[in-house]
């Protein structure tokens, strides 16, 4: 019986996500409707800008929504994981498009640096999920750019930094508790670490395991998060 | 570049208002051709009509068909050409994955809700990646081998960018052209650089074409453990199983597969199939129940899984007094009344229909209700036209058979021996249906004559092989196999000698005495091929 009750909540859960996310794709074509009524003379700075955060905000909710579906999936064994071949360039840059409003909206650069022609071996949708988060933060967090950079030897290692003020401390020392790190006054939920945590760990290969960590400076002296995938 | 303004696009969306936003991207990319269609249904037709360069298909189309059921029709139909993009449009790339076959899949998934810059960037990767591969997927197309693995070396050094899919494509070509130790080499060394679903499904597979039953099983079960989520590993694994004569572990295999997937109509019957196998009654009526309920907007639906499903509640209902007896018969009487309405057109079901219910009415003693079926089901036996299918022979006949129509009985599994003589599990069975031990001592005879006539021919010794033909036929005179190889000999000695014109018109008589054969029926591709081949030969020495 308990399975069944699993079941039913599983279904709906998954479709409220799923409704919710609709919402959230018709509000944001209907203000982009909006904006195509008004004509261009009357569209601010300040109108593309508060445009930008709607689009921001509510990729912001639509990621959490299915960072909060996975996570309650993987608790269920009822998350996919299909790992596969993709070329990294492409699937980066695909990452940077999804932000390209707000990054236009913020006057944000943001630099890619990955060879084209290597591929890797991952889940392209879950770590898809755990990029948009991260890269997200780092918009709102940076000064005036952020970069998204790997490499790959034996293993994947993603970094994204940025030129913002860096992760507090007490949150470098977490490394790997993020859990732990939800703190209301700063805003943190500890939700985006401790998807990517659980998504790198679910990244196998022979004896090792996937992993994260938070560093600051580098080149840009800000924020560094770092993936690493075996 | 790709010139968008040259494509044909179908939006299929059931959401009006996300079907005109995608449409307003389109335009932006200079796309003016652009058809818009809110069901699965009216894609199908839509693609019946018009070739597509690109389509973009919402997964969740409310409750008719899905994304993947389309998908599936489309490919399956050949709706759609070659290099047609096909792009899943989804709230949840996972939930749509897991749901469909990994042959059926879409060139991309594109996660609602997306903009435009990300529509278009996975729109041209899509027709790039097509493009690219197109030299060697043509070749597998055409089942040219040997220059696929070859294009795919060549392909793989232009663009290393498709590295792995050359590969893959490379694993696809030599395993199509047979060269298993070849082909298990190179997934051996993709396999030291990383475990996939795709290398397990590849090994797996293999040591299946080499008949190493056990090993294979191995694979799939460190598939299934590795991979809980990718669900065709299941499906392999409860074939291997199937074939192990392990019928229980694999149904249970299966019954973790539709606990992630209940979609596919063909896992429900598979399912189904075990559960009877197995005399779980429970779960064959709960599998073909599922399949009743998806197969209700697929076009691979059939009779099949609806007399199943009455098949499986009569038994239920045989074994167990304490369940919701009222209820099961009204499903099962509903359900039949289903099936006289949606498979009018087929004699063969109704027979079918007819003798199973009066074989239910049996189970629930309602005698009025048996007459009436028997007297329909001779009705309809008359009618009938085509050949029962195997399987359907023995169920029918067992029916018949309880009902105390032993003489309906004997004739089905007459026509059915004749035509299934060289299937041993079949013999079996029937054998215990049938009291005239001629009949299946008849079969045998018939059997060795052909299994000797194939020899023959085999040998190219034609001529005796016809010899043998002629002598299987005269005890089996409506027997397809027979009749195609006697056929298929005498074109192969007209072929070799050009001495007997006789040989044409003896093979062109034989054909046509073939009229049963439904287009269903698996040798109807043989039987249509060696009538072409016949004509051909016949024109030139007119």
């Amino acid at each position: 019986m308990q399975k069944n009750t699993d079941d039913v909540f599983n279904m709906i859960l998954a479709s409220t996500v799923h409704d919710m996310k609709n919402s959230l794709g018709m509000l944001g074509e209907s203000l982009k409707s909006i904006f195509e009524r008004i004509e261009v003379s009357a569209i601010d700075k300040k109108a593309t800008e508060l445009f930008g955060i709607v689009q921001y905000e509510t990729s912001r909710v639509n990621n959490s929504l299915m960072q909060l579906l996975a996570l309650y999936k993987l608790e269920n064994e009822q998350l996919p994981f299909n790992p596969s071949y993709y070329n990294l360039y492409d699937f980066l840059h695909e990452q940077k498009l999804l932000h390209l409003p707000l990054l236009d909206a913020k006057k944000i650069q943001c630099e890619i640096i990955v060879d084209e022609d290597i591929e890797g071996v991952f889940d392209e949708s879950l770590l898809g999920t755990v990029l948009e988060n991260i890269i997200g933060n780092a918009i709102r967090y940076t000064r005036t750019k952020i970069s998204v950079s790997c490499t790959h030897s034996d293993h994947i290692e993603i970094e994204i930094a940025d030129d913002g003020f860096g992760y507090p401390e007490e949150m470098i020392k977490l490394a790997g508790d993020y859990i732990h790190g939800i703190n209301q006054s700063t805003g943190s939920t500890g939700l985006g670490l401790f998807f990517a945590h659980k998504i790198a760990e679910m990244h196998k290969h022979k004896e090792k395991v996937g992993n994260i960590k938070l560093a600051n400076g580098g080149s840009l002296g800000g924020g560094r998060f770092i993936i690493q995938l075996p | 570049m790709i010139k968008y303004s040259e494509k044909k696009v179908l939006i299929v969306e059931d959401f009006t208002e996300f079907a005109r936003a995608v449409g307003t991207m389109l335009r932006n990319m200079e796309i003016t051709f652009c058809d818009t269609v809110t069901s699965g249904e009216a894609a199908i037709q839509a693609c019946r009509e018009k070739k597509y360069d690109i389509i973009l298909s919402d997964y969740n189309l409310g409750s008719q068909k899905d994304g993947q059921q389309v998908l599936e029709e489309l490919i399956s139909f050949k709706l759609i050409k070659p290099s047609c993009v096909f792009i899943m449009l989804t709230a949840e790339k996972a939930a749509a994955m897991v749901m469909g076959a990994l042959e059926y899949q879409p060139d991309s998934y594109l996660t609602k809700p997306f903009n435009s810059q990300t529509l278009k960037l996975r729109m041209d990767r899509a027709i790039e990646k097509k493009q690219t591969l197109k030299p060697i997927t043509d070749k597998i197309r055409h089942a040219k081998w040997h220059d696929a693995y070859q294009l795919c070396d060549k392909i793989m050094e232009q663009s290393p960018k498709y590295r792995s899919s050359c590969l893959q494509l490379k694993f696809d070509a030599l395993k199509g052209a047979k060269q298993f130790d070849k082909a298990f080499k190179l997934v051996s060394e993709i396999a030291n650089e990383r475990i996939t679903p795709w290398v397990l499904k590849c090994m797996g597979s293999l040591h299946y074409e080499n008949k190493e039953l056990e090993k294979s099983e191995r694979v799939f079960i460190e598939m299934t453990e590795t991979f809980p989520m990718v669900i065709e590993g299941y499906d392999w694994l409860a074939k291997i199983q199937r074939l192990l004569e392990k019928p229980v572990d694999a149904q249970k295999t299966l019954q973790r597969a539709v606990e992630r997937s209940p979609k596919p109509l063909k896992r429900q019957k598979h399912l189904g199939q075990l559960a009877e196998q197995n005399n779980d009654f429970d779960t064959m009526t709960h599998a073909y129940r599922q399949a009743v309920k998806y197969g209700q907007h697929s076009a691979f639906s059939g009779a099949e899984e609806y007399v199943k499903l009455v098949k499986s509640i009569g038994k239920v209902l045989q074994q167990n007094t304490t369940e919701d007896r009222k209820k099961l018969i009204s499903e099962a009487k509903s359900l039949f009344l289903q099936i006289e309405h949606k498979f009018k057109q087929e004699p063969c079901t109704q027979f079918r229909a007819a003798v199973a219910h009066a074989d239910f009415s049996y189970i629930i003693k309602d005698q009025k209700s048996i007459d009436k079926y028997i007297k329909n089901a001779s009705a309809f036996f008359d009618k009938i036209e085509e050949h029962i299918g195997v399987n359907e022979s023995i169920e029918i006949a067992q029916s018949l058979k309880n009902l105390g129509l032993n003489q309906l009985a004997e004739c089905v599994i007459e026509e059915a021996v004749e035509q299934y003589f060289d299937d041993p599990q079949f013999i079996k069975k029937a054998s215990k249906i049938t009291s005239n031990k001629h009949l299946i001592s008849n079969a045998k005879k018939a059997n060795t004559l052909n299994n000797k006539a194939v020899k023959y021919f085999k040998h190219s010794d034609y001529s005796s092989a016809i010899d043998f033909f002629i002598e299987a036929s005269e005890i089996a005179p409506n027997n397809v196999n027979i009749a195609l190889n006697h056929a298929q000999a005498l074109l192969k000695r007209f072929q070799l000698k050009k001495e007997y014109p006789q040989d044409l018109y003896d093979s062109e008589n034989i054909l046509a005495e073939i009229t049963r054969l439904p287009l269903t029926d698996p040798r109807y591709q043989r039987y249509s091929e060696l009538l072409r081949l016949n004509q051909l030969m016949l024109q030139k020495i007119e």
